[in-house]
């Protein structure tokens, strides 16, 4: 009767919230909207084409995703604290050419140059951190400064070249398949690795519940006794860690430092996070979602792929229109919808 | 005064889920009238509010503004119709200027398109000063004090249409003599025939302001009263449904030997100076303070959230470090109930989870465990008494009253040697206020020292031993509570 006499703009929108609110199973339904989207995904393209649900095609689309996750899962932290980190394309680029440059020029032997190259994208990750946590400067603009300084270095130490000898570890690390050609890439084991230790921190530690503290209510968790600005830095330090690691990788799985191979991860990994439900807001969020975040973001790229008939200067657009349509699924089944009521 | 109704609410009730919010209630608001609705924390106050305004849009029973039945879809739509809401939390821009605050989203153009400054600020002029306030339109908000700024958005609301005014707890966050000024507003736009619907906690500003009085309890309309009917102690009868002792009695028993617990010897930073002060064993120091005096600094301070320059703490004969960090303040014994619930909670999240966060390190060795969280938190969330106490609950679905209670819980867990509160009652019923009172006068008998530092003269009377009194960021006077009253700690700020 009510839908007689005022109809609504945003009836849609309220018809879900009036079922989360009916019932805990409705609750826990609706905070699996992106498993349902990854679900739909998953069996349009499989309808869609001969090619996708093959298990070498699901294989590939893990390793696809694999260098991503390893980002993202530094991401989550940085997200989950309400903050971003601009800098991890270029400080992951600067990783690996440092090792790449330590390896090749100076005949370091493995494994001082991957660790010289994660221990220097630590440290940037640890600078922006202090440079927000002491000075108050945001991390949008701490994080942009370090991706410039990290870019930087990088072109010094390339002088823009790409470097073709890099070390059989990080080509372990990269392309190397556990049991044959067809066995599991050991990419996607160090993924997996990267995304469950950062679910135990978050999950278990006293330091991943005051991350979300410190996310949620910056002040709250001060009051509580939680050193907010330690937090800050050591997150981000986190992120330069991911960073640096997935640089290795990167540049491991395509056999060579490129200055510029790891440009289009950035927005990617904030893309995938979000994706998955965790909030640029801070204290909501986790691992698990970042890993439906992933999987729904290598299906899509790794599904149209798969559809020949596809116009091939299309992709990108469809990319889009399907990444905005997940999200706004996800914001109205999690009721997170801004709408205005202010006056 | 009119007797016609600009606005009647017929038989309405509202449900959340299983709670009953307002249960057949009948309303009316006459123009020109100061229209009060009193009663306690989840008596249904602020559920009639927002369906008047708009904010709920979904409610049984009938709504009629100038005898005509409507059905508002949003605050817009009310506003149109000349209902304006100011909430509690102000929503004044504190970096523009007054003029641009009162005009917001409606200033005067030139022909051009552009904003016309000189017009607008000669407007903004020009309306304060048919309230009685003569003010610069040009400086930022932000330079006026609190009680300023809410009158400008109370002027605010007018300019943007309205005829009939919902103020929430409007002096709240006042000092006394900003109080006097909007209550002098109240008046002024009383005889401008406006028709204002006046929500507070403070009962004698009520019985001051307004023409008819309706009190709320558990969702229902107990009883309209005039301004003649009402008293103080009917007003008290009427929302609990009993009679009480309304203001508590001083404790006049002296501490035995008054061990000394807490010292602070010269503490100094920006917001206060040479700040000597000594707490007892089981003893109540309050500290009083108009707003801005410091006193809230000062507590901050102690806990480690405020720079010092300078000063020695002492607690149990063992100073602290220079400017200490809240976590070691919380090892050491010192508890802090802020005056902000909203700075202090994860709404968000469940009860026992607000409780236990600053004891993490206490309860797991490495790994926060359920299990052994609720065991810490259940025993608290009884001994305070949350309604309701399902410690899985999120706290934002809590009244006010109960988030304090959590928010108090919350250091009980481990109790502590001295616990520290601003503002303990600040924005609560008379039932909830004396159950907090309560609370901290049975933390002092269990020996903890206690500091409530507050601005509203009677939490501190009802409940300190002592009373230090500051002003301007300096200690102006030391009393005894025996006998004091409000004149006695008013005259000196």
């Amino acid at each position: 009767m009510n839908s007689v006499i005022k109809p609504r703009i945003n009836s849609f929108v309220d018809r879900f919230r009036g079922l989360q609110a009916s019932s805990p199973w409705m609750r826990r339904f609706s905070m699996l909207a992106q498993v349902w989207t990854l679900i739909a995904l998953f069996v349009f393209f499989s309808l869609a084409s001969d090619s996708f649900s093959r298990p070498i095609n699901l294989r590939n689309i893990l390793t696809q995703v694999s260098t991503l996750a390893i980002f993202a899962s530094g991401m989550t932290f940085v997200l989950l604290l309400g903050q971003i980190d601009l800098s991890i394309a270029a400080v992951a680029a600067l990783s690996a050419m440092i090792s790449a440059h330590l390896y090749s020029k100076l005949g370091y032997a493995e494994p001082i140059p991957s660790l010289a190259g994660i221990g220097a994208a630590t440290f940037m990750g640890f600078v922006s951190g202090v440079a927000s946590a002491r000075f108050r400067i945001p991390t949008f603009m701490s994080t942009l400064a370090m991706s410039l300084i990290a870019g930087g270095l990088t072109t010094y130490i390339s002088k823009g070249r790409v470097i073709t000898k890099v070390s059989q570890l990080s080509m372990t690390l990269g392309s190397k398949r556990i049991g044959g050609p067809d066995g599991l890439p050991v990419i996607v084991i160090v993924a997996i690795v990267t995304l469950a230790v950062g679910y135990v921190i978050l999950r278990y530690t006293r330091f991943g519940r005051y991350t979300y503290m410190t996310g949620a209510n910056r002040s709250a968790a001060r009051l509580a006794g939680v050193n907010t600005d330690r937090i800050l830095v050591v997150v981000m330090t986190i992120s330069g860690f991911c960073a640096g690691l997935a640089g290795i990788i990167s540049m491991g799985r395509l056999h060579s430092a490129q200055p510029d191979a790891t440009d289009s991860f950035l927005i990617d990994t904030i893309g995938a996070v979000v994706l998955g439900g965790t909030s640029l807001m801070g204290g909501r969020g986790g691992m698990p979602q970042t890993v439906i975040g992933l999987l729904i973001y290598g299906t899509l790229r790794n599904g149209l792929d798969n559809i020949p008939s596809i116009d091939i200067y299309l992709k990108e657009f469809i990319t889009g229109t399907v990444l905005l349509v997940a999200l706004l699924i996800n914001t109205v089944f999690a009721g997170t919808a801004e709408r205005d009521r202010t006056i | 005064m009119s007797t016609v109704p600009i606005i009647e609410l017929k038989d309405v009730s509202k449900n959340f889920r299983s709670i009953q919010a307002l249960d057949h209630v009948d309303f009316d608001l006459r123009e020109g009238e100061v229209h009060a609705l009193v009663g306690e924390n989840g008596a249904g106050k602020s559920t009639m509010m927002r369906i008047l305004a708009g904010i709920y849009t979904d409610y049984e029973g009938a709504y009629y503004l100038d005898g005509k039945q409507m059905r508002f879809n949003s605050p817009h739509e009310a506003l149109a119709h000349g209902i304006g809401m100011i909430h509690q939390e102000l929503s004044v821009i504190p970096e523009l200027s007054l003029a641009e605050n009162l005009f917001l989203g409606r200033q005067p153009t030139t022909r051009l398109g552009t904003i016309d400054w000189r017009r607008m600020y000669r407007d903004a002029e020009e309306e304060l000063s048919n309230l009685g306030f003569e003010l610069d339109a040009r400086l930022p908000l932000e330079q006026y004090p609190l009680g300023t700024q809410q009158v400008v958005e109370v002027l605010r609301t007018i300019v943007s249409g309205a005829r009939v005014l919902i103020m929430d707890e409007p002096t709240s966050a006042l000092s006394p003599s900003e109080v006097g000024q909007l209550l002098a507003l109240v008046d002024t736009l009383r005889q401008q025939q406006r028709s204002i619907i006046y929500i507070s906690h403070f009962l004698e500003e009520v019985l001051h302001v307004a023409d008819r009085i309706t009190v709320l309890r558990n969702g229902r309309s107990v009883a309209t009263l005039t301004r003649d009917e009402a008293t103080l102690d009917r007003l008290i009868a009427l929302m609990l449904g009993r009679e009480v002792d309304r203001q508590a009695q001083p404790i006049t028993t002296e501490s035995e030997h008054e061990e000394t617990i807490l010292e602070v010897k010269d503490l100094t930073s920006d917001k206060f100076r040479d700040i000597n002060l000594r707490v007892g064993k089981g003893e109540i120091l309050g500290i009083y303070g108009a707003i801005g005096a410091g006193h809230f600094d000062v507590a901050r301070a102690l806990f480690g959230l405020y720079k010092l320059d300078r000063g020695t703490i002492i607690l149990d004969g063992e100073p602290f470090p220079s400017n200490h960090s809240a976590r070691y303040a919380i090892r050491r014994g010192l508890a802090y109930a802020i005056e902000s619930r909203r700075k202090s909670l994860l709404l968000d999240q469940p009860i026992y989870q607000n409780i236990t966060m600053p004891h993490l390190e206490r309860i797991g060795r490495f790994v926060p465990q359920q299990a052994q969280e609720l065991a810490a938190a259940a025993p608290t969330i009884a001994q305070v008494n949350v309604i309701p106490p399902d410690p899985h609950n999120p706290v934002g679905k809590l009244s006010g009253g109960n988030q304090q209670k959590v928010a108090i819980a919350r250091w009980l867990t481990f109790p502590p040697r001295v616990f520290i509160m601003s503002e303990p009652t600040r924005g609560m019923d008379v039932g909830a206020k004396t159950e907090v009172l309560g609370l901290l006068r049975r933390f002092g008998e269990q020996g903890f020292g206690i500091i409530v530092v507050s601005s509203e003269p009677e939490t501190i009377l009802a409940v300190a031993n002592r009373v230090i009194v500051m002003a301007r960021g300096e200690i102006v006077g030391r009393m005894e509570n025996k006998n004091l009253d409000k004149d006695a700690l008013m005259r000196l700020i």
